[in-house]
């Protein structure tokens, strides 16, 4: 006889569930309380710890960033400069270390940060001295100095 | 005429050293005092910044870097790199405006594997409009072992 349909008492039943179920689960081994037992509350922790780390991968680079500033900055402290000025003069010279390399030159390398920081010092007095001028009192009538001896 | 409060301007008089015996100086002692140590090679350990994979990397020798990308070279190959920025030893640093010449630095490295990073999940979710997207990204990456860091003293 010709059956076009299957039976009613045919059912398809899922034979890995195990498996799929150890896929979430496995994620969240290391979570606290049950939500590393239970799939139904694994699975919610499970898929906001990976938005989470999807969008902590952007933050991280601004993060380290402003690291890296805050390290750079407390060791042109130590050698009397602030650390715009430090950055500033030391782009003026042509120098072009980046943060990160500054930051790990600070830590492990303290001899080379004190020159680094000379250098910028050095640039900076230089500026001071070419945005001054020579000194003189400037011409004209109305902007002269007069003197009372 | 007395001295009053406007004389002289609040900020530190800074007298800078004469341009022309600065220069003299310079080549005169330090030059040929850092040409000797390198030449006599009385320094230690040599470390250098390198502009290498559009990164900058402090690197030593027998140093291990890991790059996220790929190189077109085959593991096991040597590679030079060029583009050295600062090169330092115990008692002296050569900074490089920007970098310094390929004459005065060389630095030598080897391709040791190519491999792909660990399987990152990337997920998209937003919450009650039922909108998932997830994509599993496996990015190549290279490994390079510095050989060494080696200076030559042609400094003027």
């Amino acid at each position: 006889m010709v059956v076009l349909s299957a039976a009613r008492w045919l059912r398809s039943r899922l034979s890995e569930r195990f498996w799929r179920v150890q896929e979430v689960l496995k994620y969240a081994r290391h979570f606290r309380g049950r939500k590393n037992r239970c799939y139904k509350l694994a699975v919610r922790s499970v898929r906001r710890a990976f938005v989470r780390s999807t969008k902590a991968r952007r933050e991280k680079k601004r993060f380290l960033r402003a690291l890296w500033i805050t390290r750079i900055e407390a060791a042109s402290l130590e050698h009397g400069l602030k650390y715009p000025a430090f950055i500033s003069n030391l782009v003026k010279t042509q120098v072009e270390l980046n943060r990160k390399v500054l930051a790990d030159l600070a830590i492990y390398e303290p001899k080379t940060f004190k020159s680094l920081a000379a250098l910028a010092q050095r640039r900076r007095q230089e500026g001071f001295l070419a945005a001054l001028g020579d000194g003189k009192e400037p011409e004209g009538i109305f902007s002269r100095i007069v003197h009372h001896h | 005429v007395a001295k009053t409060s406007l004389t002289s301007p609040p900020w530190p008089e800074v007298k800078l050293p004469d341009p022309v015996e600065e220069a003299k100086y310079h080549a005169a002692e330090v030059v040929r005092k850092v040409n000797g140590l390198i030449s006599a090679g009385q320094y230690g350990r040599l470390f250098a910044v390198v502009h290498f994979a559009s990164k900058q990397w402090k690197i030593t020798n027998e140093d291990l870097i890991m790059m996220d990308n790929v190189l077109e070279a085959e593991c096991g190959d040597r590679i030079r790199m060029e583009k050295v920025l600062l090169v330092g030893a115990d008692d002296f640093t050569l900074i490089g405006r920007p970098l310094l010449g390929k004459d005065l630095v060389r630095v030598e490295a080897t391709v040791i594997e190519k491999t792909e990073s660990w399987p990152k999940v990337n997920l998209r979710f937003w919450r009650r409009h039922n909108y998932q997207r997830k994509k599993i990204i496996a990015n190549p990456q290279t490994v390079l072992r510095i050989n060494t860091i080696e200076i030559y003293p042609c400094l003027s």
